[in-house]
């Protein structure tokens, strides 16, 4: 399908960066909360948008994997979608981590309350793992095979 | 040309945060996440103004790097003006709805989830037309 129509890859690139601003609208508003940023939205109340950004999230899986299923090569052996897939998989532990031990606590706190410092330490994660996954998403044009050679590890 | 996707790489991470933090404080407007108290939403107005800034800037360097590229798409004034459109729509939004917030239970009035959606509309059009800028473009230099 990404491959035979001319303007699939255009349109589900348009709705692979719509689905970010989602993720980091809501994910990444609620770890700027949870670090200490925003004190004046309640914490609890703050994390009902986290749906959309599960939308968002899931948005982006698919078309990643109609990008990555269209040219399996060009991802596979791509050290910036390497570092991409470490990161992902970074933020997930960390979501895991999240909800299985810090949300019941978090889940009820109002304004001006200071999270404790695990979820603190889990918002900031959160944080650097979706930047880093923006940056080497970005990157992905820039380390296409052909230009791997320098690549220490590939 | 280190620079280019570094610069490409600030472009993604300040849309990322300013149409994230626009788009969240829309849905709020519009009903979703209700228990969280309308005027505090106005916390978010330092995020989508460093997202603006760092956009702003990064955005003025692309200019530069590719004049040509720009200026002769229609696309990037399609873009320009969604921005114009967006920014103008948030700042009556700030004003008009998260400033002068409904009294206790009453719900936000139509005007102002039409500018939530317009927000949303606007907002989701500057991405759009931006990611199509390189699909769109006739001339790389003079």
């Amino acid at each position: 399908m990404m491959t035979h129509y001319q303007w699939a890859w255009p349109i589900a690139e348009c709705l692979h960066f719509l689905g970010l601003c989602l993720l980091i609208g809501t994910v990444g508003v609620f770890d700027l909360r949870m670090i200490g940023l925003l004190r004046r939205i309640p914490l609890g109340a703050l994390h009902r948008l986290i749906p959309w950004g599960i939308l968002g999230y899931s948005i982006n899986l698919i078309t990643g994997i109609l990008f990555l299923s269209a040219y399996p090569d060009q991802y596979i052996h791509n050290p910036a979608f390497q570092i991409k897939l470490l990161f992902m998989t970074i933020a997930g532990m960390n979501v895991a981590a999240f909800y299985l031990t810090m949300y019941r606590k978090v889940a009820v706190m109002g304004s001006e309350e200071q999270a404790p410092l695990a979820a603190r330490l889990a918002g900031a994660i959160s944080l650097v793992c979706w930047i880093g996954v923006i940056v080497c998403g970005r990157y992905l044009t820039f380390y296409r095979p052909p230009n791997y050679f320098w690549c220490p590890w590939c | 040309m280190l620079a280019f996707p570094a610069i490409l790489a600030v472009h993604a991470i300040g849309m990322a945060f300013l149409v994230g933090a626009c788009a969240a404080m829309d849905l709020r407007i519009l009903g979703f996440a209700s228990r969280i108290p309308l005027s505090s939403t106005d916390a978010l107005l330092p995020i989508i103004r460093l997202g603006f800034w760092l956009n702003a800037i990064s955005g003025v360097l692309l200019l530069i790097g590719f004049p040509t590229k720009h200026l002769t798409n229609p696309v990037f004034f399609l873009k320009l003006s969604f921005i114009a459109a967006a920014l103008l729509d948030t700042l009556l939004i700030l004003k008009q709805v998260v400033r002068k917030p409904p009294r206790e239970g009453a719900s936000v009035s139509m005007r102002g989830k039409l500018l939530a959606c317009g927000s949303l509309v606007f907002w989701a059009g500057s991405v759009v037309s931006g990611r199509l800028l390189y699909y769109t473009f006739t001339r790389l230099a003079p």
